[in-house]
C-alpha cells in the first residue's frame, strides 16, 4: 500500500493552534498582577509564544511538501467502525447517568459488538447482558463505587 | 542508603494478607495485558487505578507494580508466539524469539523469556532500592530554582525523544502545558481558561484524562485494526529452561542488566529502547554474532531482561524528583497522589517505611511474574487468540466504569470519552501523546516554583543561572534537546531515503 501525505491534517492542525495561540497570549494579559507573586503572564505566554512558532513550522513544513507520510487513510468499513464506535461512546456518556449503569451499558455494548462485525446473537446478547450485571457487582456491591442508578433510583 | 530493617520489614508487609493478594492479581493481569498485542503497560495501569481506590495505600500501589512489571514482560510472549510485540518495549525479542518457535522450541523461548526479565527486573529493583534514598537526599539541597530546572529537563527531554516529528513532539507538549494551567492560579487564585465552567475550576481530571489518552485512545486503534490480529497455533513444551540455557545467556545479563538501569533512568527513554540497546550489545560482543537474529537464545534473553532492567530506572527519578521516567510511571505517580503520597524527597522523610514497602513491592514483583509466567505460560499463550469483538468493548467499559467511579461526576466519564477519541486522533496522526501527559505534571511543577522562586528572590530571574545545580541542569536540558534533535533529523533522512529505494524498486 503506498504511503500518504499529511499536508493536509498538517495544515488543518496549524490553522487551528494559531487562534489557540493568540486567544492564549490576549487573555493571560488580562489576568491580574498581584504585588509580589509576580506576572502570572510570562509563563503561559511563553508557551503560546513557543507553540506559535511550532504552529508556523508545522504549517511552513506541510507547504513546503515535507510533511511525513502515513502507512494508508483512514477508508471505507474502518472508517465507519471507528466512527460508528465513538458516536455510540458519545451517546453512552450523555445517557448513562438519566438511563442507569445497566440500562445504558447493554444496548451499548451490543451495538458496540454489532459494530465490529459479531453477528452470532446468542453470543452477543448474553455478553450484552452479563457484563453489565458484572460490572454492577464488582463496582457497586465489592468495591463499594456506586455507579448510576438512572431509571432505578 | 536503604534500611535494611525497613526493607525487611516492608517485604513482611507485601508478602502478606490481601498485599500479595493484590500483588499476584495484579502481575497475573499484568501479563495478560502485555501478552495481548495492542494492549500496553500503560494502559494496563491506567485501566486499573481505579480498581485501587477502595484499598490502602500500599496493597493499591503493589498491584500497580505488579502490573506494570508483568505488563512489561508478558509483551515478549506475543512477540515470541505470533511475530507480533505485545507491547512496544518487546519488538526486539521479536528477532530471535520468533524464529525459536518456528524451530520447535516456542517453549523454551518462552522460559528463557519471563526468567531473563525476572533477572533484569529484580537487578533494577536491588538498584532503586539502593540508589533512591541516596538520590533523594541529594534532592533534599533543592530549593525552587532547582525544582524548576528540573521540570524543564524533563519536558525537554521528553517533548525531543518521542515520536518521529521533533515538531509534533514540542506541539504535544506544549499543549500539555497550557492543558495544565486550566483551573486556579496556584499563587493568585483567580480562574484560568475555565470558560465559566464550575467544573473545569480544579482543573482538568487527571486520572480520567489519562485513562482516556493511554487506555481509550488504544481501544478505538483497536477498532481500528480489529479484523487484522494473528492467532497463536503454537504448543509448548520444555518452558523450564535448563541451567546450562540459562549459562550461555550469562554474558547477556550482564550487558542487559545495568544498560537496562542506565536507560530506565533518563526521562523518556524507555524499555522500547533498554531492549533494543541490550541486543545489540550483545549481539556486538557475542562470538558468533551471525547467529542472533536465526533463533539464539541470548538474543530473547539479552531483549527481555534489558526491557524489564529498565522499569527500577523508570520508577527512580519519579519516586525520588517526583519527575515521572516514562508514561507508565506518569500514570503510577497520578496513581501515588491519588492515594496521598506525594513523590519526591519528602516522601523519603514523611513516610520511610510506605518507600521501603515501593522497594519490596517491586522486588517481590519481579518474582511473582516469574513464577506466574513460567506455571501458566500456556494459558498466557491461548490469551493472545481472545476474541477481540469481546476484549475491546470491554477495555472500553473498563476505561469508563474506571473513569466514572473517581469522583461519581459525568464530567469524569466525558473528560476521559473526549480524551480517549483526542488521544486516538493524536497516534493516527503522528502526534505523541507521552510528551502531553508528562508536560501536565512538570507543567504545574515548572510554574509553581518558577513563580515560587522569582517571589523568593525578590523578582531576580537571573538566579537560575548563579545556582549552580540549577545551571547545571539547564545546560543538560539544552545539551540533550540538541542532540536528541540532531539524532531525530539524521533519522528522518535516512527514513525517507529508505521510502524513496523502495518507491523506486517497485515502479521499476
Amino acid at each position: 500500500m503506498s504511503r500518504v501525505s499529511m499536508r493536509t491534517i498538517d495544515i488543518l492542525s496549524a490553522l487551528c493552534l494559531i487562534p489557540v495561540c493568540l486567544y492564549v497570549f490576549y487573555e493571560s494579559g488580562r489576568w491580574p498582577m498581584l504585588p509580589d507573586l509576580g506576572n502570572p503572564a510570562w509563563i503561559p505566554r511563553g508557551v503560546a509564544v513557543l507553540l506559535f512558532g511550532a504552529a508556523l513550522l508545522l504549517l511552513g513544513k506541510a507547504l513546503t511538501g515535507r510533511s511525513l507520510t502515513l502507512p494508508g487513510r483512514l477508508v471505507g468499513a474502518d472508517r465507519a467502525r471507528v466512527l460508528w464506535v465513538a458516536a455510540l461512546t458519545g451517546v453512552y456518556v450523555v445517557i448513562i447517568e438519566r438511563l442507569g449503569f445497566m440500562t445504558a451499558t447493554a444496548p451499548y455494548l451490543f451495538g458496540f459488538c454489532l459494530a465490529l462485525g459479531e453477528r452470532r446473537w446468542t453470543r452477543l446478547i448474553l455478553f450484552s447482558v452479563v457484563v453489565p450485571v458484572a460490572t454492577y457487582v464488582v463496582f457497586d456491591r465489592a468495591l463499594n463505587v456506586p455507579l448510576p442508578r438512572g431509571l432505578f433510583r | 542508603m536503604v534500611d535494611p530493617s525497613l526493607l525487611l520489614h516492608g517485604f513482611g508487609t507485601v508478602l502478606s494478607g490481601y498485599n500479595l493478594v493484590a500483588l499476584v492479581l495484579g502481575s497475573f493481569f499484568g501479563i495478560i495485558i502485555g501478552a495481548i498485542p495492542g494492549l500496553t503497560a500503560t494502559m494496563g495501569i491506567a485501566i486499573l487505578v481505579p480498581f485501587t481506590f477502595g484499598m490502602t495505600p500500599i496493597t493499591g500501589i503493589v498491584m500497580l507494580l505488579g502490573i506494570y512489571t508483568g505488563a512489561i514482560y508478558g509483551g515478549g510472549i506475543a512477540s515470541i508466539l505470533i511475530k507480533t510485540p505485545g507491547t512496544p518495549a518487546a519488538a526486539a525479542t521479536v528477532f530471535d524469539g520468533y524464529p525459536m518457535a518456528q524451530a520447535g522450541l516456542a517453549g523454551k523461548a518462552i522460559g528463557i523469556a519471563t526468567i531473563s526479565s525476572g533477572i533484569g527486573g529484580t537487578f533494577t529493583a536491588l538498584g532503586l532500592a539502593f540508589f533512591a534514598p541516596i538520590l533523594a537526599n541529594f534532592a533534599l539541597r533543592f530549593s525552587a530554582p532547582e525544582y524548576f530546572a528540573l521540570a524543564v529537563f524533563g519536558l525537554a527531554v521528553t517533548i525531543t525523544l518521542s515520536g518521529r516529528s521533533p515538531v509534533k513532539g514540542v506541539i504535544s507538549g506544549l499543549l500539555g502545558l497550557l492543558l495544565a494551567m486550566i483551573g486556579l492560579d496556584p499563587m493568585g487564585g483567580f480562574q484560568r481558561f475555565t470558560f465559566g465552567f464550575a467544573e473545569l475550576t480544579g482543573g482538568l481530571s487527571f486520572v480520567p484524562m489519562l485513562i482516556g489518552l493511554f487506555a481509550l485512545s488504544e481501544g478505538f486503534r483497536q477498532v481500528e485494526i480489529i479484523l487484522t490480529a494473528p492467532r497463536v497455533s503454537a504448543t509448548l513444551k520444555n518452558i523450564l529452561p535448563t541451567l546450562k540455557d540459562l549459562k550461555e545467556c550469562l554474558p547477556a545479563y550482564l550487558r542487559a542488566c545495568p544498560i537496562g538501569l542506565i536507560v530506565g533512568i533518563t526521562p523518556a527513554i524507555g524499555a522500547d529502547t533498554a531492549a533494543f540497546l541490550s541486543y545489540a550489545e550483545t549481539k556486538r560482543a557475542s562470538k558468533k554474532p551471525e547467529s542472533f537474529g536465526k533463533g539464539n537464545p541470548a538474543g530473547v534473553a539479552a531483549a527481555q531482561c534489558g526491557e524489564n532492567a529498565s522499569t527500577g530506572g523508570d520508577v527512580l527519578p519519579m519516586i525520588t524528583l517526583g519527575i515521572p521516567g516514562d508514561a507508565a510511571t506518569a500514570v503510577l505517580m497520578g496513581a501515588l497522589t491519588i492515594h496521598n503520597l506525594q513523590p519526591g524527597p519528602m516522601l523519603f522523610q514523611a513516610h520511610p517505611e510506605v518507600v521501603h514497602q515501593i522497594f519490596a513491592g517491586m522486588i517481590s514483583a519481579n518474582v511473582v511474574f516469574v513464577i506466574l509466567g513460567l506455571i501458566f505460560a500456556r494459558f498466557f499463550a491461548q490469551v493472545i487468540n481472545l476474541d477481540r469483538k469481546y476484549l475491546v468493548p470491554l477495555i472500553f467499559i473498563t476505561c469508563m466504569v474506571g473513569s466514572y467511579a473517581i469522583n461519581n461526576v459525568l464530567y469524569d466519564l466525558a473528560t476521559c470519552a473526549i480524551f480517549g477519541f483526542l488521544g486516538y486522533l493524536m497516534i493516527r496522526y503522528d502526534y505523541p501523546v507521552a510528551p502531553m501527559v508528562l508536560a501536565q505534571i512538570l507543567g504545574s511543577m515548572m510554574e509553581s516554583n518558577y513563580r515560587r522562586a522569582v517571589v523568593m528572590f525578590h523578582g531576580d530571574v537571573t538566579l537560575f543561572f548563579t545556582r549552580p545545580i540549577a545551571l547545571t541542569i539547564l545546560a543538560l536540558a539544552a545539551f540533550t534537546t540538541f542532540v536528541a534533535v540532531r539524532r531525530q533529523r539524521q533519522a528522518l533522512k535516512q527514513e525517507a531515503a529508505q521510502l524513496a529505494a523502495l518507491e523506486e524498486s517497485s515502479s521499476q
